[in-house]
């Protein structure tokens, strides 16, 4: 196993082996960094050697969720991981209580950013086929309660499409092919469109939180997250199962972030 | 702010010229305006794209890259200049005047002041942000170079009713941030090769796109609102119809016209695809297996690029020199 400056910490048995210890060690001796994911504490069956032992759920394997994002095919895989959390998302809140305590405008902003989203997830899906990387699970306590109520439903989707214009905005400049960035372009504008909605709905009839100046700097450039800070923005959410990662980092020279606010 | 990963990443020597540089400037050496301006908007990676091209010399900018910066310049100084008249706080008498049947109305929805103010300040920052990045007003425009009713100078135009109505105010400022948001995604392609410059673009673009949506919500709050005009600030089918105007005007056709050619295709249709467009990199996206919506959420869920000379068809009648 290659050696690296981290150690990504997914099931309890791998803390009983020895191959483990001893990573853990060097990579603290490195001064890198150690990652224990939800699962450790849920059990899982990847021993940390990428081969799933039989009846154990391979939607908790680091391995199968590891981005490369040095080509086009990892910035998309990226894309196509946020998307399956947007459509996962909305599709729990359209069963939710903070759903029925919506107005009928209000409703109708949510349905089309579900459908918009899942169709968002379900294209990337196809255009990516087999390098796609698998469907994530999700962590269905942590979800519900992101939708429980209308206050909670409308800042957590706030949230999600801040953030996902901060991802399409600052992964723009690693895609080579001018078609891909065509593509992220197509989206990242929809993304826009859906948190421009959901803020104008928390803004009242103020008029200005749809682009406030809390994403819009002095400069009147949007909010633009690298994807590093994206993935651990949204490890910090706890509603992924899967262990998302990013095994390698995009070619290019990173800019500084305007991340996506939390919604106050 | 995090500027350390682009810092590693250039050169010890450039990072000290460029630093002496700015030193110069900050002492009161003579510098381009584009530059001052970059320092001062304390943008890393615009200042950092600016000064570059101060100590390296003028030519570093390509011709291409030089002209998408042109081009979005005027687009930003249209909507710059739209936005102040409607406010009423345009350099030119005469544009406030224009506008000073509508004014009242707008001001008495809440919050629709508050919005134009919001769009105008950034439509002024872009243009800042343009001119510190290196484009040039090269059609010397100014608030005088507008007629906003369309008419490039008459003043008698098929928008002219966006002067005495607010539904077909917003219906225009609508239609502006559209084709601003179409205009930017058709010329990323030619940005790639400048990546500072591409992701301004891109953080531009997005801008526009949320301007545009809070425009249809209000609309769409409107009474006798259409439905194709989505609450979620989406762009519901094609052509004209995308636009889901309620009232054309006393002078319809040419109207309609402007809506088509706004939400329908450009004169490649290939690379410029009608806003009711559903195949996307060789997907129906409309058919995806686990979707099953319809049409209409799979026109909403991308939005399609315009080629540069589409868009200047489309606003040109509203600017009285030629910017062909």
């Amino acid at each position: 196993m290659p050696e690296s400056k981290e150690l990504i910490i997914s099931s309890s048995d791998q803390l009983l082996q020895a191959t483990t210890r001893r990573r853990f060690l060097g990579v603290l001796a490195m001064g890198g960094s150690v990652l224990m994911l939800p699962a450790v504490f849920t059990a899982c069956g990847d021993d940390g050697n990428g081969i799933t032992e039989p009846g154990l759920d391979p939607r908790l394997d680091p391995d199968r969720y590891r981005l490369n994002l040095s080509n086009d095919t990892g910035i998309l895989n990226y894309a196509y991981a946020l998307e399956q959390l947007e459509a996962a998302y909305y599709t729990a809140a359209l069963g939710s209580a903070g759903f029925a305590a919506l107005s009928a405008p209000e409703k109708e902003v949510l349905s089309d950013l579900q459908k918009h989203e899942v169709i968002h997830e379900e294209f990337f899906k196809q255009v990516l086929g087999t390098a796609a990387i698998p469907k994530i699970a999700f962590n269905g306590a942590t979800v519900a309660s992101l939708v429980a109520n209308r206050d909670v439903l409308l800042r957590t989707s706030q949230l999600l499409e801040d953030t996902g214009v901060s991802a399409y905005n600052g992964a723009g400049k690693y895609l080579t092919v001018a078609a891909n960035l065509l593509v992220a372009g197509k989206i990242v504008s929809v993304e826009a469109r859906h948190a421009a909605a959901i803020r104008d709905i928390r803004d009242g009839t103020n008029g200005r939180l749809f682009a406030g100046d809390d994403v819009v700097n002095a400069a009147g450039l949007d909010v633009k997250a690298e994807p590093g800070a994206v993935v651990t923005a949204v490890a910090g959410l706890n509603v992924l199962a899967s262990p998302v990662s990013i095994g390698t980092g995009p070619t290019g020279t990173a800019t500084a972030d305007s991340p996506a606010p939390n919604p106050s | 702010m995090n500027n350390q990963p682009i810092m590693d990443a250039i050169d010890p020597e450039i990072l000290d010229r460029l630093a002496a540089r700015k030193e110069e400037i900050d002492n009161g050496s003579p510098a381009r305006p584009g530059i001052v301006a970059a320092l001062a908007l304390a943008s890393v990676p615009v200042a950092l794209a600016a000064l570059s091209r101060d100590v390296y010399g003028q030519g570093a900018l390509p011709a291409e890259i030089k002209g998408v910066l042109d081009f979005a310049l005027a687009l930003e100084i249209f909507e710059d200049e739209f936005y102040k008249a409607v406010l009423g706080t345009s350099a030119v008498a005469a544009q406030n005047a224009a506008f000073a049947t509508v004014r009242p109305l707008a001001a008495a929805v809440p919050g629709a002041v508050n919005t134009l103010q919001q769009i105008q300040k950034h439509e002024a920052a872009h243009r800042a942000t343009l001119l510190a990045t290196g484009a040039t007003n090269v059609f010397n425009l100014s608030g005088s170079s507008f007629d906003f009713t369309g008419a490039r100078g008459a003043g008698n135009g098929p928008f002219a009713k966006a002067t005495t109505d607010l539904a077909f105010l917003l219906q225009v400022a609508q239609g502006a941030e559209d084709t601003g948001v179409r205009a930017y995604k058709g010329q990323a392609g030619i940005l790639m090769p400048n990546k500072a410059i591409l992701e301004a673009a891109l953080r531009i673009h997005s801008v526009e796109a949320r301007h545009a949506a809070r425009i249809r919500r209000m609309r769409r709050a409107a009474a006798g609102a259409s439905a194709i005009v989505r609450w979620s600030g989406t762009v519901r089918g094609g052509g004209a119809p995308a636009a889901g105007a309620t009232d054309l005007g006393p002078q319809a056709a040419m109207v309609a016209a402007a809506f088509e050619a706004m939400y329908g295709a450009g004169a490649n249709a290939t690379n410029s695809p009608n806003e009711i467009n559903v195949t996307q990199a060789g997907v129906n996206v409309s058919t995806l297996s686990g979707t099953g919506f319809g049409p209409e959420a799979a026109q909403e869920a991308f939005d399609e690029p315009l080629e540069r000379a589409d868009v200047i068809k489309i606003v040109q009648p509203f600017f009285i020199p030629m910017i062909m």
